[in-house]
């Protein structure tokens, strides 16, 4: 039977679309169905049975107009962005340091990653303790203090990978063209990782963004960050549950616009030069 | 040029700002957790900071509370890297054709929930899963099921299962970029010699795989041991204690009840765990290179 192998083929080329198809749905439904609750009018929220409706603004603008979600959010973006800034400072030139002159050896980049996996749980009540005392809880200080404790690592062991690429002749080249040693680094290999650069500061940007167990503990009141923000709606009636659905979508849909620009970076960046793929 | 000479060469001095930032937000936390460890510190009672040795680590031992979040934690952890590493690697081979149309798309949508932050994905699971509110309790009704996803049979797994939900990407990018990343030649040979599909899995395949399983295996069960969030979003440890994981457990102790001590002394019996791990995937990462 000839024919036989390539029918075969055909029915495992089919069966594995149709897994993967029931696979897409698991993962787009919630999307779907909370961006439906977003647009439902108040009195459908509770009923899950109702698929087609006439929908509403009504909870995008109480949320995005009458509440103080958009303050959690520049809450949020600040933090982030801070966060990433000073993360990015000091781990660019340590990073270079690892990967060209193997600084500290394997102790100092098994400590990097270490400090990457460290539990929050470790570090949640000493910070806050000292924030304790220092005055400075429920302030973006704290909290900025806190994401660096991972986003600093995370990007260190991120960028270890892309200068593991950079050719050691460029910078050769440039110190023979009259540069200073830190000049090469910081006009000649820098702009090389530049997309490097940028995966890193988006992935580091969305952990912190993400980060609701510390800033569930040391940022409160008016200072506090959109996760935190979201966690507060299940509090109310299930009358809520629309404008959770709206604040919900507000966390999210940035950080998965921003995903699909740093997919492709990402292994590198888990593997900090270690893991060749 | 003439260039200023240093006491410490170029490549410390390149580290020297992360050095001292981690030594601000790191070190000196840890150290002085410990030192709070030692100490019956309450936070009701700051002037009476009592130095007890360890005292602290020592009633963990007949503390049930403390045992009981750490069976469930650990059942939570081999539960979700299990079946995240058993879907991600049949979804990473599916995804494995190249020239295949839709690969990108397909990819790229599934790899979004690893993206998202825990408390949205805990949220969005909470109603979707609810009795009365959810949509999924309501399909499953039309074909006569009824599950109660947060009743104290079920609560735990249905954890699990958002888990596996948020967190099933993560081990498909890596499991896709190992797959992508294999020699050509064992499988030219083993088709050569008629090799059948599951013998080739089994044989080449799954061999060539393992350092990059085993990596992701730990790296996902190191994260999974911090969940936080969904537990916080839909159960507080519920029903009873049936869902109370070692990290919520810390977070009561500490901010419910305000006994510092005790729970800084929790978070070092974490990190002993932490570290014996890491340092296995230390290992496997860097044999890799060799």
């Amino acid at each position: 039977m000839p024919s036989s192998p390539y029918w075969r083929k055909r029915l495992i080329d089919w069966g594995g679309t149709l897994i993967l198809m029931v696979a897409l749905i698991v993962v787009l439904f919630p999307y779907f169905w909370i961006f439906l609750t977003s647009l439902k009018p108040t009195v459908l929220v509770a009923q899950p049975d109702i698929w087609v409706f006439a929908p509403t603004a009504t909870n995008w603008r109480e949320v995005l107009l009458e509440s103080d979600v958009p303050r959690y959010l520049v809450n949020s973006l600040i933090v982030g962005a801070s966060t990433v800034l000073i993360a990015l400072i000091v781990a660019a030139p340590a990073s270079y340091s690892f990967s060209r002159f193997k600084t500290g050896g394997g102790p100092v980049r098994f400590s990097i990653l270490a400090a990457e996996m460290l539990p929050p749980a470790v570090l949640i009540v000493p910070l806050f303790l000292l924030m304790f005392h220092l005055q400075l809880l429920d302030t973006h200080i704290a909290l900025i203090a806190a994401h660096l404790t991972f986003v600093t690592p995370v990007i260190t062991w991120f960028l270890i990978g892309f200068f593991d690429e950079v050719p050691k002749e460029l910078e050769e080249q440039a110190m023979v063209d009259g540069y200073t040693r830190f000049q090469a680094f910081y006009k000649v290999v820098l702009p090389t990782v530049r997309p490097g650069l940028a995966a890193a500061a988006i992935f580091g940007f969305v952990l912190s963004w993400n980060d609701m167990f510390y800033a569930l503990i040391l940022s409160g009141g008016n200072n506090k960050t959109l996760p935190v923000a979201i966690a507060g709606y299940w509090t109310f009636r299930g009358i809520e549950m629309g404008k959770m659905a709206v604040a919900i979508l507000i966390a999210i849909v940035p950080v998965l616009v921003a995903s699909f620009f740093i997919q492709k970076y990402l292994v590198k960046g888990l593997g900090g030069g270690a893991v060749k793929y | 040029m003439v260039t200023r000479r240093s006491l410490f060469p170029f490549s410390v001095r390149l580290i020297v700002p992360l050095a001292i930032a981690l030594l601000v937000v790191l070190i000196y936390p840890l150290i002085f957790s410990f030192w709070v460890s030692l100490h019956d510190y309450s936070l009701t009672a700051l002037d009476d900071v009592r130095f007890v040795g360890l005292q602290n680590y020592l009633e963990l031992s007949g503390n049930p509370s403390f045992w009981n979040a750490l069976r469930n934690t650990l059942i939570f952890v081999f539960g979700a890297v299990f079946l995240e590493t058993i879907l991600g690697f049949g979804l990473a081979l599916l995804l494995h054709r190249p020239g295949h149309r839709f690969t990108n798309v397909f990819r790229s949508i599934l790899l979004t929930p690893m993206f998202i932050t825990p408390i949205a994905v805990g949220l969005m699971f909470r109603f979707m899963l609810n009795q009365q509110l959810g949509v999924l309790p309501y399909l499953l009704d039309k074909v006569g099921i009824q599950i109660d996803f947060f009743g104290s049979q079920l609560a735990l797994f249905s954890l699990i299962l958002i888990d596996v939900w948020q967190w099933t990407p993560f081990m498909l990018l890596l499991f896709l970029a190992g797959l992508e990343s294999l020699p050509a030649a064992p499988f030219e040979a083993a088709r050569v010699d008629g090799a059948s599909w599951g013998f080739t899995l089994r044989k080449v395949t799954l061999p060539l795989m393992k350092p990059v399983i085993l990596v992701a295996l730990i790296i996902r069960g190191l994260d999974a041991f911090k969940v936080f969030e969904y537990v916080y979003a839909i159960t507080r440890g519920g029903p009873g204690d049936s869902t109370e994981t070692i990290l919520y457990y810390i977070y009561k102790v500490a901010f419910r009840f305000f006994r510092m001590g005790e729970a800084a002394s929790m978070a070092y019996v974490l990190i002993l765990i932490t570290m014996a791990l890491v340092i296995v995937l230390y290992r496997l990462m860097t044999q890799e290179e060799a």
